[in-house]
């Protein structure tokens, strides 16, 4: 490999600078502060009388009460919404592939809820979901299902969030999907219609296995989105009812801005922060294993 | 020419980043106080207040001057205080800045704004429920400017079509207490088929911990303890028990509904609406054809103690400021009965003193006139607490848990379980 002399590497690190600049001032200055004040027991009002407090914001975090049942709600998020809108993305994918009339349209309708704002997209489908009067309970009741309280009830409120999150999402992965599907040779295909496979047969024989690469950076992506929940519960349930949307950011937002304690919020960032990256460390191994 | 285009960039980047940096927020001038307050310049508030402004600066005789700063908040509280917290850090508060009643405690405890009580000279004008507001450890911090009060909104024509005498309804001097409450319920539900009030309750927001503490206090309850240290032994108590069995029993006897149709009230669905001041203008200017009157806070039947809801934005002075006379003086002049007169009538907001009431009491609705009388006589500021974030938060989750009457039949167990969660807060 060429020797690349000093000429060359100055321009290119001038070209790095503002990526690094903004990197650091946004992302690793604040993470290495928040570190620091993990250890603290900084209060928004007093920012100047901080006292090192040792590792006491983690033992109050592990008894916590609220904490924990944040952790537990995402998990069961997002072993829920990862199959649910990965799949949909998928589905829709291989929908809208085929060269057909009005295709543009279909693939535009279903990459729509990606661009709107998630607080749009909440507080739409806080009107749709409405118990009393909402677009959705006035169909059921049409096809004769009780009206359901979706939000308002503690065992349904977090399905609906990941029913509203995956229908959100999956436009975005949908399109990413179909850049995979596109890429698969067609004679492939031609070889397998030689061969006398099936539309199925095709399916779980070539298309599944040659969309593995993009199935796994979606896999990743959207899991470490789906863990950092916060705006669909803080618009459409305040975290309720009886704390069963509470989320780790949504939770680690009130503690730090609600109740100024900086320091409390920032051991529980860092606290989470671990699980993340231990989770995608396992993940990436996984799935390094497989190839 | 790239290095050219990268040179020009940088250049850029650092204009930026400098004219960020140098902010300067108390002027120069000794004698010009900054004020920063969170509404926008073009709501009734924000005009109202420049044109209080513009008074002082022309009449004060001491040449002193004032600067106001609109910093609009968001719909959640954020924006202004945001911007508060900010200038925390780099220093650089203003002389004078408005708070909400809830951060009095939090803003005192933590040095940020001084005792203003020697410059107010309209003190013993303001209402109890104002000194109470603005005073943590028997000191005068803040000052609110106006109030604010909940009712019992009744549709007059759906009561009579019920078959109630709207003469013999309640009135601030004679109020009625819980039990006449569920009896008028019960009858608006029978004749209705639905609920017959909304509460409120469908959201869990700083309304549950507002509108609902009164019910406690008039039980003769409490959230903390008097020096406010402990909530166990106090928010577990009988009359909490009691008060909270009242609250889950309006959900669970159907009279009140934790999933109301939006607009219920207004629209003539729900006969009946718990709601505050703000409904009033809102009635006026959307819902001119709803004839409706308004009816004091039931009462704990034990106690037959009318207390009721208040709480208001106030004026209070910077700890960091080096111009206190001067920040005094405006503070003082946006007290008197004239400014706060003003205040209250061009934003249509209950008024904050004595004589403020005398002032305006011909000018407005009858149904502003019961708020008014029944502020003047019950309110009941929220708990002055540095914890106040939390213990509010925990409140509201307290009332909003307690409407699943399904999952939290024992009330106890859910009450001690609250109170040691607000005790962690209180440490």
């Amino acid at each position: 490999m060429k020797k690349f002399n000093s000429s060359m590497n100055l321009p290119a690190y001038l070209f790095l600078s503002p990526a690094l600049v903004l990197m650091g001032l946004f992302l690793i200055i604040p993470a290495l502060m928040a570190i620091y004040y993990a250890f603290t027991d900084y209060y928004l009002l007093t920012p100047d009388n901080k006292q090192f407090v040792g590792l006491a914001n983690f033992i109050e975090i592990f008894n916590d009460p609220i904490f924990l049942e944040s952790l537990k709600n995402i998990v069961l998020f997002v072993v829920c919404v990862i199959p649910i809108q990965i799949g949909a993305a998928l589905g829709l994918a291989l929908l809208i592939n085929k060269n057909r009339k009005g295709n543009i349209f279909f693939k535009i309708a279903y990459f729509a809820p990606v661009v709107l704002s998630l607080v749009v997209i909440s507080v739409l489908w806080l009107y749709l979901l409405n118990p009393s009067e909402g677009l959705i309970n006035v169909l059921l009741e049409k096809v004769g299902i009780d009206p359901q309280p979706f939000l308002s009830s503690p065992k349904q409120a977090l399905y609906t969030i990941v029913f509203v999150s995956a229908w959100q999402g999956a436009g975005y992965q949908m399109l990413i999907f179909l850049a995979g599907l596109q890429n698969i040779p067609g004679s492939v295909y031609e070889a397998s219609k030689i061969d006398g496979a099936n539309k199925w047969q095709n399916f779980i024989h070539i298309t599944l296995p040659l969309l593995r690469p993009t199935t796994l950076l979606i896999m990743i992506t959207t899991f470490i989105a789906a863990f950092k929940l916060i705006i669909q519960p803080m618009v459409m349930t305040q975290g309720g009812p009886m704390n069963s949307t509470m989320t780790p950011v949504y939770y680690i937002y009130q503690s730090g801005f609600s109740d100024r304690l900086i320091g409390y919020s920032s051991a529980m960032t860092v606290v989470f922060g671990v699980v993340i990256g231990l989770i995608t460390i396992v993940q990436n191994k996984l799935s390094k294993g497989d190839d | 020419m790239k290095k050219l285009i990268l040179l020009v960039f940088c250049m850029c980047l650092a204009v930026v980043v400098t004219a960020c940096s140098n902010e300067q927020t108390s002027s120069e001038n000794a004698n010009e106080v900054s004020m920063w307050v969170h509404t926008s310049n073009e709501t009734a508030e924000g005009k109202a207040m420049q044109s209080l402004i513009d008074q002082f600066n022309e009449e004060n005789e001491d040449g002193y001057t004032a600067k106001i700063e609109f910093i609009p908040r968001s719909g959640s509280g954020g924006g202004y205080e945001d911007k508060i917290n900010a200038a925390l850090t780099t220093d650089s508060l203003p002389d004078v800045l408005t708070l909400d009643g809830p951060n009095t405690a939090a803003y005192a405890e933590a040095g940020m704004i001084a005792p203003i009580g020697d410059y107010i000279s309209n003190k013993d004008d303001l209402l109890p429920s104002i000194i109470q507001q603005g005073t943590y450890n028997d000191q005068l911090y803040a000052v609110g400017y106006s109030e604010s009060g909940v009712g019992i909104f009744y549709n007059k024509q759906m009561l009579e079509e019920a078959g109630i005498d709207l003469a013999t309804l309640p009135t601030v001097e004679e109020p009625w207490n819980w039990n006449e409450f569920e009896d008028l319920s019960e009858t608006l539900v029978k004749e209705y088929n639905q609920p017959a009030i909304d509460m409120g309750l469908k959201d869990q927001s700083e309304w549950l911990m507002y509108a609902f503490t009164p019910f406690l206090w008039s039980q003769g309850g409490n959230i903390v303890s008097e020096d406010g240290t402990k909530a166990t032994g106090v928010f577990n108590d009988e009359n909490s028990v009691k008060t909270m069995s009242f609250i889950q029993g309006l959900v669970e006897k159907g009279y009140t509904t934790k999933t109301p149709v939006e607009k219920g009230f207004q629209t003539g669905k729900y006969p009946m609406m718990m709601t505050g001041s703000w409904t009033i203008a809102e009635m006026n200017s959307s819902y001119p054809d709803i004839e409706y009157g308004v009816m004091p806070y039931p009462t704990s039947p034990e106690t037959n103690e009318l207390v009721s809801p208040s709480g208001s934005w106030q004026y209070a002075m910077s700890a960091t400021t080096d111009k206190e006379e001067a920040a005094g003086a405006l503070i003082d002049f946006l007290t008197t009965t004239e400014a706060l007169t003003k205040i209250s009538l061009e934003n249509s907001v209950l008024p904050a003193a004595t004589s403020v009431i005398e002032e305006i009491r011909e000018e407005v609705s009858p149904q502003m006139q019961v708020l008014i009388n029944q502020n003047a006589k019950s309110a009941h500021a929220r708990p002055v607490l540095p914890q106040y974030p939390k213990v509010s938060r925990t409140f509201q989750e307290t009332i909003s848990d307690l409407t699943y009457f399904e999952e939290n039949q024992d009330i106890q167990k859910l009450l001690d379980d609250k109170a040691s969660q607000i005790d962690k807060a209180l440490q």
